[in-house]
């Protein structure tokens, strides 16, 4: 349930309704809203190049007015439903519910029962706006199609988690991550540089329903984030038996991804995957050079171009990316990350090792960690902190303003942001690293 | 809309009578010259087939659901006994939709159509049950009715209803200023009936405005779909029915009630006797 204090400015998610874009990231697969009018326009207007294949105006939406309210809206669902195999060709259909239609109660499950008794690829979720935020409610989506969809497909398979080397990956939520595509594709890339074999399901490097289909004969699930997507790997723990790793968050630069990489492959060798440790190493230490040679560089450039250049950074990001980016910016860039901000509504169960992942970042830097989904009263704060020296804030393109009012440097790197063009960049991984320095230090030189 | 038009909402526990006193208490001030609208605000859209001799009117949800929202007033008014206006709200089928929804989209649609005609000088309100949800709360909300009648008998759960049912009042009563005017008890025939429906109304803060015996000619009416008015004018039924109408047009204690605990509600039930028989047993 959210925890806000009264009121809410600037929030940095979507209510619940938000998953649709979990779907929409799924190559081939429409979200059906039983929602009202508006509600679709609003969760895609809030992330950006949100239409995917059949998402933003594509997506089939029952409209719900107020005849629904009083007579229910059942009806009218089965018809968009019947209608949308008309007009869409898909492979996976997803129903999911706005805010009138959990409120009256509309039985969808039932409905869509009806569907999968005739053998359609489609699935129910509860995911009315009130319910919980977006980052919540793409576990409740992911877990759906689990549990109705790939459920299906268990009979075809003889036993579970039969590809030792095949491992399911739950990172970045599509759309929520504005670097979700190439930070998919680079999770993929390292974990196949390992040895691995991976499924990372929304994006153009999933292979689609049949990367669901294979999820139970995968040996083990990763899951990259602090808190949201855990309900997944615990699901699949709980159905499959398959275990998981947790990385707690965002691995950025040489450091974290060499610590993330060498976690899962301790994991997987103790699963019995059997992965080479020399054609590993070669992979890492290739990387990590690649890496590091352009890191020289930048030494090089730091030493010759030492004045007007900034010393701290602020975050305003959600905690995935809050911890990853202060062990990168400390480590690895040489600024020092002063107050963070964190935006998702972070559960209060996880907080204390949100704080313990900052905390053990150093033993030198105190940072202070603020926890607010109110991002506005985020914003205040940080208007009210001086430091000596220039200054970054890293955050949503809400930040841009405040940036220019307190004279610091500026990069979106946070939703929501119509200030910044993501196609397919990452943050993750080595290379993810290489692009933020560039980021900053573009946005440090354009000042000049 | 005619602000001299008493607006009167009738609540109480489901099956206590709610819909059968309020036809005839209205069937009671049309003798009286009064002019008056009947609504039903009960999906089961059965609170004006005594009035009206039949069942068979259309609800305004139904012409909602089949027309739209364009409705003719002709089409769901309907004149019955007397010349008391009728209409029902309706509802949808059960188990599905949001009744409460359709009792505010009902009397949205009747304000807008103009049902409310200056020469009315009643409007009731007749509604299911408890007040389960807002749409329930509908008919007490501002500029709606300003006087609530809690329909009771001496029978625990009625009771338990009609406090919960007070809550709702109190809770409406300083914004919108409705008032309770009273407690109508429709006699069970338990014992120590009417001093205990006393009782609780002094405890609630309003008055037993009126005690309904009971009456098999209600039944036989009821069949006939007829008032015990129209069905036996002579009965001493019908004779009760229009004192319990001039009790209520004649009115003035109006309060906003003081609902009880369930331990105090309980405590008066024994006092009269109620729990004797559990204890009996014990």
């Amino acid at each position: 349930m959210a925890n806000y204090d009264g009121y809410l400015e600037q929030q940095r998610f979507t209510c619940a309704l938000g998953a649709i874009q979990t779907v929409v990231s799924i190559p081939r697969a429409v979200p059906i809203l039983h929602s009202g009018p508006g509600c679709g326009e609003m969760i895609s207007g809030f992330f950006d190049k949100s239409r995917g294949y059949a998402g933003g105006s594509t997506s089939p939406c029952t409209n719900f007015n107020e005849r629904d309210v009083v007579f229910g809206g059942i009806d009218k669902l089965r018809n968009i439903i019947d209608n949308t195999y008309k007009v869409l060709d898909t492979d996976l259909q997803v129903v999911v519910t706005g805010c009138t239609g959990g409120i009256v109660g509309d039985d969808i499950d039932s409905l869509v029962q009806e569907f999968q008794d005739k053998d359609k690829p489609i699935v129910s979720v509860d995911t009315p706006g009130f319910k919980s935020n977006n980052y919540v409610s793409h576990s409740n989506v992911v877990n759906a199609i689990i549990n109705q969809y790939v459920s299906k497909y268990e009979d075809e398979i003889d036993e579970y988690r039969t590809d030792k080397k095949l491992v399911n990956l739950f990172a970045s939520i599509p759309y929520q991550d504005p670097f979700w595509k190439g930070n998919l594709r680079e999770y993929k890339r390292l974990l196949e540089g390992i040895g691995l074999k991976v499924n990372v399901f929304f994006g153009s490097e999933s292979r689609g329903v049949q990367e669901l289909q294979d999820i139970p004969k995968a040996n083990f699930n990763i899951l990259v984030s602090p808190w949201y997507g855990k309900a997944i790997v615990d699901n699949l723990q709980r159905k499959y038996g398959q275990p998981y790793t947790w990385f707690h968050y965002v691995p950025i630069g040489a450091n974290e991804t060499e610590r993330f990489l060498k976690q899962v492959f301790e994991f997987a060798n103790n699963e019995g995957a059997e992965l080479s440790e020399t054609k590993a190493k070669k992979f890492i230490k290739h990387e990590s050079k690649a890496y590091f040679e352009e890191l020289d560089n930048l030494a090089t450039f730091l030493m010759e171009f030492r004045f007007g250049l900034p010393n701290h950074v602020h975050i305003v990001h959600d905690a995935g990316y809050v911890v990853g980016m202060v062990r990168f910016i400390l480590h690895e860039v040489g600024l020092v990350p002063k107050e963070v901000f964190i935006t998702d509504n972070t559960p209060d169960k996880y907080k204390d090792f949100i704080l313990k992942d900052i905390k053990e970042t150093s033993d030198k830097k105190d940072i202070p960690v603020y926890f607010e989904p109110n991002a506005g009263h985020a914003q205040d704060i940080l208007r009210g902190i001086k430091h000596d020296g220039e200054g970054v804030i890293l955050g949503s393109g809400w930040e841009q303003e405040l940036a220019r009012e307190k004279g610091y440097h500026f990069v979106s790197v946070a939703l929501p942001s119509t200030v910044r063009m993501v196609l397919t960049s990452n943050y993750v991984g080595f290379t993810g690293g290489l692009r933020l320095i560039e980021d900053i230090y573009n946005t440090v030189l354009g000042a000049f | 809309m005619n602000e001299n038009i008493r607006q009167i909402a009738i609540y109480g526990k489901g099956g206590i009578g709610k819909s059968t006193t309020t036809q005839n208490l209205t069937a009671g001030l049309s003798e009286l010259g009064k002019k008056i609208m009947v609504v039903g605000c009960d999906p089961k859209a059965d609170s004006t087939r005594l009035l009206l001799g039949t069942l068979a009117q259309k609800t305004v949800l139904d012409t909602l659901r089949e027309e739209g929202d364009d409705i003719e007033l002709d089409s769901i008014l309907k004149t019955g006994f007397n010349g008391i206006r009728c209409v029902e709200s309706g509802g949808p089928e059960p188990g599905v939709g949001c009744a409460g929804r359709g009792i505010i989209t009902s009397i949205g649609l009747l304000e807008q159509e103009g049902a409310y005609t200056d020469d009315l000088d009643y409007v009731f309100y007749d509604v299911l049950g408890d007040v389960v949800c807002g749409g329930f709360a509908m008919p007490m909300r501002e500029g709606k009715a300003q006087e609530i009648y809690i329909v009771a008998s001496g029978e625990m759960m009625a009771l338990y209803a009609a406090n919960n049912i007070s809550k709702g009042i109190a809770k409406y009563a300083k914004k919108s200023g409705v008032r309770l005017g009273g407690i109508i008890c429709n006699s069970r025939n338990v014992d120590r009936e009417e001093e205990l429906l006393t009782a609780f109304a002094k405890e609630l803060g309003t008055q037993l405005i009126y005690f309904v015996p009971r009456n098999n000619v209600v039944q036989r009416a009821e069949i006939n779909r007829k008032t015990v008015i129209e069905y036996d004018d002579n009965s001493p039924q019908a004779d009760e029915y229009r004192n319990l109408a001039k009790a209520i047009d004649e009115n003035t204690m109006f309060t906003i009630p003081t609902p009880m605990t369930q331990e105090r509600l309980e405590e008066i039930l024994l006092e009269y006797g109620l729990m004797d028989i559990k204890e009996e047993a014990v």
